[in-house]
């Protein structure tokens, strides 16, 4: 019996490695704010011209403790509660891409991997033989290569374009989830309180059964 | 105060003889097990399911325009409706985890026997509407899987005779999967979880009227049984600690790993992800759909694969008493149908290779085998434990259960014909 | 076991399953909370709690209406005689000085829902008029004639510096 779940728990493990096909990078996303501040930073210059945020508001980034006259450079004439909306329209980026930029909310969610994924496919991009970019994790790619590591000379850059991917990444992270430190803060919680309710639960019921002969 | 209220109401209706009879002082066995837990914590998900999902129901919308855009706002904008939305998505896994051993539990102490029959095909109902509601409540979120898995479960009805296109697009209210199957399968999956509770109390009604079985299998002198409360209400109430202790863990720490990342895009009737794959307690059935290379003949093969459980009773034709305790070679069918289910659900996952098709057709003729086998092992089995012997404690509770017959005619042993 | 050991053996049960029953009432009482707190309005519904006004595009003499909470507020840009007109008495059904209705005299904020029954009044001559059922209002938002009990009620806000308000914010 015993080694039957033994296996059942290591047979659940091993089966999303079978389907994986590209070797990700494992990242560790840096879930503190100023990582995601600077995040934000990145995604607002590079991303957010072609890509939309449809769930994320311009008063969200205010809650992240984004400095106030930035949020109104990016928003100008939008009310705070706007939505990030993405500045290229689906008619010019349908000529020039082929096909809508996917909107970013939920993308460290969307694709299998998550962050890994995400991470793994911006520093993907490396330089054909023909002189065009093609990208590691994602060939049929219409994106190009915006953070530029196709083009990094050196080491400290290369490792320069991977720590702003990383903070995109991070920023796409909280994006993706925003509360998720609230809900683990939370969780901390609930499962401390039901492990002494348990016990207790437990003394409870033996102290019941032992009435029995 | 409160007793004299309590003999008010006891004047106009059965309160405390009813709560006395069938809850508190209700007669049961005292050596049920941890396993016997199961039942208890299946009514607690239902509650959970039902409480989490009426507060879901306040802010979500039903309308193949809004619905992804909906579930966000709960996530990002409602108060805690990010806690209630993993709450409901965790919980519909935990109420199968819970079922299938509520299940495995029947099978392994042969509760389906005589006179327990009707308890085993309630129960199967129940679980018919079970997967109804989880099969409904996933389009919900209109997600890439949702759309594609509703659309190739629907797609199934095909397979009907004569009518088969016609249901197809009479379940759906339109051609494809669209706003009206959304706005229907909303409505129905709020219904179906009453009509699961009005189950569960004929369920109970069931049980009350022949009693629980025990580990032995064998009916207990009445000596041997214990009031429900306090002994099972306080074993109830443990379990569940430890249940509510694994199913916060995963609510709140890893609640992403039970959606699909392709459900995070928005479902697009154009294009379909590269893998659709069901929820994880759907998985084996998946397998055993897709092992039958016809469609009719694969739909029919699923079906049957779920209904062949009613069959048990009648396919277990051993009159040693109760399950596997006392029963090897039963033991042994029953480990050997528990890493089949998991080798069908591996298949079932994972993207159709030639490999795995081979396995997962092995599988299937391994599922169906075993039941088909069983009326014959069954018989040869109890041929040959009379003549092994069995073991004293056997033959005295066995013999002890004759005497019991002889006092209380009425009461079946496990095992004899009806 | 002595008599005295089997009663302190059921006190200390006894306490024991009370201790349990506070701690998990607790719990279950906690756990009440989100679903409670998941119907109070959600943040976006919130963000819309405060609207702000630019009071710039407003002659004197002139008036706007803005929604705010999704209930109209008239907004009157007031002239020395109407401030004059309107310091001269305290109103009618609902006494009140003029003075305590408005934070700057020239701006008047008032929510313009009839108290009697919820109709929108229209700004006729001095005043608003419901055409529901005849109510007037003067210049100060105050009830001159009913059926309407109350005068128009002022809602929280204040001054952004310069020509802007929020309201919503006291």
């Amino acid at each position: 019996m015993k080694n039957f779940m033994v296996l059942l728990t290591l047979f659940c493990f091993a089966a999303p490695v079978w389907g994986a096909e590209t070797k990700l990078e494992n990242i560790r996303v840096d879930t503190g704010t100023p990582a995601i501040k600077r995040g934000a930073d990145t995604l607002m210059d590079i991303c957010h011209g072609c890509h939309t945020l449809k769930y994320i508001r311009y008063s969200d980034l205010a809650s992240l403790g984004i400095d106030k006259k930035k949020i109104d450079d990016w928003r100008g004439n939008q009310p705070l509660d706007a939505p990030l909306t993405g500045q290229m329209s689906d008619d010019a980026a349908m000529q020039t891409f082929g096909k809508l930029p996917p909107d970013l909310s939920l993308m460290a969610k969307a694709r299998e991997g998550g962050a890994n994924y995400v991470y793994s496919y911006l520093i993907g991009y490396y330089n054909t033989a023909e002189g065009v970019t093609g990208n590691h994790i994602f060939p049929e790619t219409k994106m190009p290569d915006v953070l530029g590591i196709s083009g990094a000379v050196d080491a400290t850059q290369r490792t320069e374009i991977q720590g702003k991917a990383n903070e995109v990444v991070s920023f796409l992270y909280w994006a993706a989830d925003p509360h998720e430190e609230e809900r683990h803060r939370l969780g901390y919680s609930v499962i401390a309180y039901l492990i002494v309710l348990t016990a207790l639960l437990y003394f409870v019921k033996v102290r019941i059964w032992s009435r029995l002969k | 105060m409160k007793n004299k209220i309590v003999k008010w109401i006891d004047h106009r209706f059965p309160l405390t003889s009813f709560v006395k009879h069938e809850l508190t002082g209700y007669p049961t066995p005292r050596n049920l097990s941890y396993w016997w837990n199961f039942g208890f914590l299946a009514g607690f998900v239902l509650v959970l399911q039902v409480a989490t999902g009426i507060f879901l129901a306040m802010h979500y919308k039903a309308d193949i325009a809004l619905s992804f855009d909906s579930i966000q706002h709960i996530m990002r904008d409602v108060n805690y409706g990010w806690l209630l939305r993993f709450m409901h998505s965790t919980g519909a896994s935990a109420f199968f985890l819970v079922i299938y051993i509520h299940m495995a539990r029947t099978l392994y102490y042969g509760s389906y026997r005589a006179p327990r029959e009707l308890m085993w095909w309630t129960g199967q109902g129940l679980l018919l509407m079970l997967m109804a509601t989880a099969f409904m409540g996933y389009l919900l979120p209109w997600g890439q899987m949702s759309f594609w898995g509703a659309t190739v479960i629907t797609n199934l009805f095909r397979a009907t005779p004569y009518f088969g296109d016609q249901i197809v697009v009479w379940l759906r209210g339109d051609y494809t999967v669209g706003d009206a199957t959304l706005t229907r399968f909303f409505a129905l999956h709020y219904l179906f979880p009453f009509l699961i509770i009005g189950g569960v109390v004929v369920h109970l009604v069931a049980l009350h009227t022949v009693r629980s079985s025990n580990p032995s299998g064998i009916d207990l002198a009445d000596k041997d049984n214990i009031p429900f409360h306090p002994y099972f209400t306080s074993k109830d109430f443990y379990g569940l600690g430890i249940f509510l202790i694994v199913y916060c863990i995963f609510v709140f720490f890893f609640p992403n790993l039970l959606i699909e990342p392709a459900n995070n895009i928005p479902a697009n009737p154009m294009q379909t992800p590269t893998h659709i794959v069901p929820e994880w307690y759907f998985l084996p059935f998946y397998a055993v759909l897709r092992a039958v290379p016809n469609l009719v003949g694969g739909v029919v093969a699923m079906g049957l694969s779920v209904m062949v459980f009613a069959f048990m009773p009648y396919l277990d034709r051993s009159r040693i008493p109760g399950g596997a305790r006392y029963r090897p070679w039963y033991r042994a069918m029953f480990f050997l149908f528990a890493v089949d289910m998991l080798v069908l659900g591996y298949v079932g996952y994972v993207p159709p290779s030639d490999q795995t098709i081979v396995v997962g057709q092995a599988a299937t003729f391994f599922y169906f085998a075993l039941f088909a086998l069983l009326p014959f092992a069954s018989k040869k089995e109890e041929q040959w434990l009379i003549r092994r012997g069995l073991p004293p404690e056997v033959e005295a509770l066995m013999a002890s259960e004759v005497k019991e017959i002889s006092k209380f005619p009425h009461r079946r042993r496990s095992g004899d014909k009806p | 076991m002595s008599e005295s050991d089997a009663l302190d053996d059921t006190g200390r049960r006894e306490f024991l399953v009370k201790v349990t029953s506070v701690v998990g009432g607790t719990g279950v009482a906690a756990a009440c909370i989100p679903f409670i707190a998941s119907m109070n309005p959600s943040s976006d519904v919130l963000s819309k709690a405060t609207t702000e006004v630019d009071l710039g595009g407003i002659p004197e003499g002139g008036m706007r209406t803005i929604a705010w909470q999704g209930k109209p507020v008239f907004i009157l840009h007031r002239t020395q005689e109407q401030i004059n007109a309107m310091n001269v008495s305290n109103g009618g059904m609902q006494p009140q000085p003029d003075k305590q209705r408005v934070q700057k005299p020239e701006w008047l904020v008032v929510v313009g829902v009839c108290t009697h029954m919820g109709c929108v009044p229209n700004k006729e001559g001095p005043g608003w008029t419901c055409h529901c059922h005849g109510s007037q209002y003067d210049d100060s938002g105050r009830v001159v004639r009913g059926p309407a009990p109350k005068n128009l009620e002022v809602p929280p806000y204040r001054f952004l510096g310069g020509d802007k308000i929020v309201i919503g914010e006291a």
